[in-house]
């Protein structure tokens, strides 16, 4: 079955990390744009439509956590799975709790994270659907008065 | 040593030449709770002194052979612990002073008086028993000292060794990703035809299983140190937990391997059941890991004893095999992360470690005693329920 690509932003201060990861999510077909920090991150997302970022919790300056809170204020539909070592097991549980969609262990298997890439986008996909289901009601609504 | 079942009975060795004086002072001196053994001279008295359980000797002064005095001197050198009462003549204060000096607890005049006699031995006896009291004191410091340092040392190679892992997490990360992504490039249809393909199959499945193995050292250790990130553990999920309950679970869960390898696994419990006031999961999980050792360490027809106990303070749980034992040297780093004995890629050398770390976390102790070809005893002590 095809599916279409997924925009996927990848965000994390380990920059081969990063590069390996988006030519693996790339090779399976989706888009993928990397960044290597939380403010690079929220400017990108200024500029293009992103279904799911993977977002490291552990980074200098605006950590994970943080991040996610400005991506959750300032763009809701986008879903954020956070990547998170052994030590930070307590910041993804957070962030859970802040809206991410999911958390992954680094190193993760690919398996499992594209798994939760899919169950992500879709999660968004839903909610756009319901969006618009709404929004047509509304309309309906208006043209009846 | 004094037998410590019967604490009233007071036992001692009597060394007089007279055999009538023995049999008098040692009828009237049973009455009075104080049992003695008799020896008819120095020479007889020290062959006796040697695999009698007695720690208080009522000695001659007067007699052929070796006299009171030198069989003292001998008894003091060899066994400085014992306490020797002089019974000397009428007159011979000297005999008596001597006596002192050379290590004697005191000396009592002949003619005897029963009172007299009995209350000294009394003495003596108190002495020495205060005197194994604070050696067992002292002792009984210097082992926690000692429990301490081990301890403080586990903390300080745990830190290391989980900063170490932390940073190797990140390459690592990087390993998998970038072999990955050759193994996904690898499966594509346009490299059906690649030129040794196979070598590079093999060659990337080497390094994931690396990479996986690596993954699987930093995960304990991390979570170790997760673990003793608090003090103790959290109050909230100490339960009453039966001790027998738990073993059982235990046992259940390693039964089959134990079968397979033709190993008895008993549990033996005191009444009433021991009960501690714990957290049973972590616990389950020190136990199998103690259960795991064990069995790879017993050949066929071997046993695992586990042993539960309490007492007003402790509960106690000791794992016995009748495995091939453990080598002093290994004794004292047998909990240290990282120490194995098992061959690469057989153990990681953390499941004593975590152990350890658990067993602390849960505010008791875990210890082990061993001896090469006899096995091993690792014994667990817990908080009991108060």
């Amino acid at each position: 079955m095809f599916k279409t690509p997924s925009h996927i932003m990848l965000v994390d201060d380990e920059e081969d990390f990063v590069e390996m990861l988006s030519l693996r999510l790339k090779e399976i077909g989706e888009n993928v744009v990397a960044v290597y920090s939380g403010s690079a991150c929220l400017e990108a997302l200024e500029k293009m439509e992103i279904d799911v970022i993977i977002l490291d919790v552990k980074m200098p300056g605006m950590d994970g956590i943080e991040a996610l809170q400005e991506i959750k204020k300032r763009f809701p539909l986008v879903e954020v799975i956070m990547l998170t070592g052994h030590g930070t097991m307590e910041s993804a549980v957070q962030g859970m709790k802040l809206g991410a969609f999911d958390f992954l262990f680094k190193p993760a298997d690919f398996e499992e994270l594209t798994g939760k890439l899919n169950e992500a986008r879709q999660r968004k996909l839903d909610q756009l659907e319901r969006i618009r289901k709404a929004e047509a009601a509304m309309l309906l609504r208006r043209s009846k008065i | 040593m004094i037998d410590s079942d019967n604490i009233n009975e007071i036992n001692i060795l009597l060394v007089d030449d007279e055999k009538d004086f023995r049999a008098i002072l040692s009828r009237r001196l049973a009455r009075r709770g104080i049992h003695a053994l008799e020896a008819a001279g120095g020479e007889e008295a020290l062959r006796l002194l040697d695999d009698t359980p007695v720690d208080i000797i009522v000695l001659d002064v007067k007699m052929p052979g070796m006299n009171g005095i030198e069989t003292l001197r001998h008894i003091k050198a060899r066994h400085p612990t014992k306490e020797v009462i002089l019974l000397t003549g009428h007159a011979s204060t000297q005999d008596g002073v001597e006596g002192i000096q050379s290590g004697a607890f005191d000396y009592l005049a002949k003619p005897i008086e029963i009172e007299h006699l009995s209350r000294k031995i009394t003495q003596a006896h108190n002495k020495i028993k205060r005197f194994q009291a604070e050696r067992q004191e002292a002792e009984f410091r210097e082992r926690i000292k000692q429990q301490m340092v081990v301890a403080e040392r586990l903390v300080a190679l745990g830190t290391m060794a989980t900063g170490v892992a932390h940073e190797i997490n990140n390459p690592l990360a990087i390993v998998r990703e970038s072999a990955g992504w050759l193994q996904q490039i690898l499966a594509k249809p346009e490299m059906n035809d690649m030129p040794r393909r196979v070598d590079f199959e093999k060659a990337l499945d080497k390094i994931q299983k690396a990479v996986d193995r690596a993954r699987r050292i930093t995960r304990q250790l991390l979570q170790v140190v997760k673990d003793q990130s608090m003090e103790l553990a959290d109050p909230a999920s100490m339960t009453e937990v039966s001790l027998k309950v738990l073993a059982q679970e235990a046992i259940a869960l390693v039964e089959p391997e134990a079968t397979t390898k033709k190993i008895k696994i008993v549990l033996e419990s005191g009444e009433p059941h021991p009960i501690a006031w714990t957290d049973p999961y972590p616990l389950l999980q020190v136990l199998l890991n103690l259960l795991a050792n064990s069995i790879q360490a017993t050949d066929a027809g071997g046993r695992v004893t586990i042993t539960l106990r309490a007492s007003l303070e402790a509960v106690t749980i000791a794992v016995q095999d009748t495995g091939c034992g453990i080598p002093e040297e290994n004794l004292a780093r047998i909990f240290e992360p990282f120490f194995t004995t098992k061959g690469i890629g057989q153990g990681t050398g953390m499941g004593l470690y975590v152990s350890w770390g658990i067993v602390t976390k849960l505010g008791g102790s875990i210890a082990v005693e061993s001896q090469v070809g006899r096995g091993a005893t690792f014994t667990i002590a817990l908080p009991a329920k108060k």
